[in-house]
């Protein structure tokens, strides 16, 4: 606006060379970035890491004016929002007896059932101090990294479910790719068949269920959880649920990314597995009622058992005349049979 | 000597704000929060000293700190290297080659050479995405952040244009 206010320089700037080899330059970083992938990650954890003081406090205060400014409408409906919270609290009260009573019960089954208990997950609790707004990128940055023992592979819940993983991380921070993100890939199982898929981001609000088997039908409102597959994620985090978007699956998530503000980073350890110890009873010997074979004494085997040379089955009755190797027809012990 | 050196020290200067404006739009683009909320992503700030640049004084924002300033979008932004890079070096070909059109433009004029430049950007980033993951992206994304980039070069030109007149054309001794 106002070009016109200020000398322009007319002089044309002399920049196609310069501007050929950028383009260059450019086109050669999208290749070699495209190859190595990770060729920025180290100086974006290095700048995150050093920006996160400044993070930290921008955050706060857009959060603080966010809330300032939602509390001047929430005024208005604080009647009916307190009227409806106390439903909802009743509800879930009911709820919360249900899942003890269910709780115990389940661990009655494991103890007789002699099952492995599920695999102790250590959490790390962070505050979201960032997320990323570009057309095609949906990512987050929290503000706990490697000294808190943060991973990348991790995932990521708020008090509803899964939001993403973690998929960089710096000393201080880390970076999340969310569920909804375009590079997003996640084994999924979906309740109540267990059907495996595999849950795919396409930057919109609900990805999408891939490669779900053949003739399956999934009905919406089925609950999809993560599968644990590649034993990268625990098992059974909850996402969300089915909904059906013509002929495609999509997945309503329940975690709400662009509200959550503090997150739990599950690290999850897989459990080495010991095979089941046999018992002598499931021995195949002792179960077909035979007495259990004696380990061999070494003194005993003094001198090995020789078998007796086998006996040709067949001779045949003339060797052939000019036959140059004499064994040739000691080696047949096919019978003759008339049909030559 | 004493003159000579605060002339040559405000030359630098004069030559290092527009490239610190971009960084700074680069730093504004990718904080952590949207001031637009999650309705529209964050305007491509880096874009409008670049454009505002290469018209009143390309000497002064050069191809190669567009590629640079793209490049520092692409590391700090998280997405795959050279695609900000490519497509700030798409828009600065375009606007330099139209550069006597653009320079004459003014009031909305202005505004619509600049959403030129920006349009050429978002497309190109568009393109490029799309090229590097096979498969075509969901447009609107790009068409909201093209759409606020342009609406806010309208506070933002006169920002430049006072940055401009009060500070790189009185460090250098003209304007």
């Amino acid at each position: 606006m106002g070009n016109g206010t200020w000398r322009i320089s007319r002089s044309r700037s002399g920049a196609r060379l310069p501007l050929v080899v950028v383009a260059v330059l450019a086109v050669a970083l999208i290749l070699i970035g495209k190859a190595q992938s990770s060729l920025f990650d180290r100086a974006r954890t290095n700048v995150v890491d050093w920006m996160k003081p400044a993070l930290v406090a921008t955050s706060a205060t857009a959060q603080a004016v966010d809330k300032w400014l939602g509390s001047i409408g929430d005024i208005f409906v604080v009647y009916q929002e307190n009227l409806r919270l106390k439903q909802e609290n009743a509800r879930l009260r009911k709820w919360q007896n249900t899942a003890m009573v269910l709780n115990s019960r389940l661990k009655r089954y494991q103890l007789l059932l002699n099952a492995a208990p599920d695999p102790a997950l250590s959490t790390v609790v962070a505050e979201v101090i960032g997320r990323a707004s570009h057309p095609f990128l949906q990512t987050m940055i929290l503000d706990a990294g490697k000294q808190n023992g943060v991973k990348p592979g991790q995932a990521v819940v708020d008090q509803r479910g899964m939001i993403g993983r973690i998929y960089l991380t710096g000393e201080r921070t880390s970076w999340v790719i969310l569920l909804t993100d375009l590079n997003s890939r996640v084994p999924v199982s979906i309740e109540p068949n267990t059907d495996q898929a595999i849950m795919a981001g396409d930057n919109s609000p609900e990805p999408v269920i891939e490669t779900l088997a053949r003739g399956v039908q999934l009905h919406e409102g089925d609950q999809v959880v993560t599968s644990g597959d590649g034993d990268i994620l625990p098992p059974g985090i909850p996402i969300g649920v089915v909904v059906v978007d013509g002929s495609t699956y999509r997945v309503a998530l329940f975690a709400d990314q662009t509200t959550a503000q503090d997150v739990e980073i599950l690290d999850y350890k897989q459990p080495l597995e010991h095979p089941p110890s046999v018992t002598e009873q499931e021995l195949p010997a002792t179960a077909a009622g035979l007495p259990p074979a004696t380990a061999p004494q070494p003194q005993n085997r003094a001198v090995p058992p020789v078998l007796p040379p086998p006996q040709p089955i067949y001779k045949p009755a003339t060797a052939p005349q000019g036959t140059s190797n004499p064994d040739a027809g000691a080696d047949n012990d096919v019978p003759d049979t008339g049909n030559q | 000597m004493d003159r000579t050196g605060s002339i040559l020290g405000g030359r630098y200067l004069a030559n290092a704000i527009p490239v610190v404006c971009a960084l700074l739009g680069v730093l504004l683009t990718n904080l952590p929060f949207s001031f637009f909320g999650n309705w529209f992503p964050s305007p491509m700030y880096a874009l409008m000293p670049v454009y505002f640049w290469c018209l009143v004084r390309p000497d002064l924002m050069s191809p190669g700190w567009a590629f640079l300033i793209g490049v520092a979008h692409d590391v700090i932004s998280g997405e795959p290297p050279g695609l900000w890079a490519a497509s700030f070096v798409a828009a600065y070909a375009v606007i330099d080659s139209q550069r006597d059109a653009f320079a004459g433009l003014s009031g909305w004029g202005a505004i619509l050479g600049f959403a030129t430049g920006a349009l050429i950007a978002c497309t190109t980033h568009y393109i490029i995405f799309s090229l590097y993951h096979w498969q075509l992206m969901p447009v609107s994304g790009s068409i909201k952040e093209f759409a606020v980039t342009s609406l806010l070069y309208v506070p933002a030109a006169f920002l430049l244009g006072w940055l401009h007149r009060r500070l790189v054309g009185p460090l250098r001794s003209e304007y």
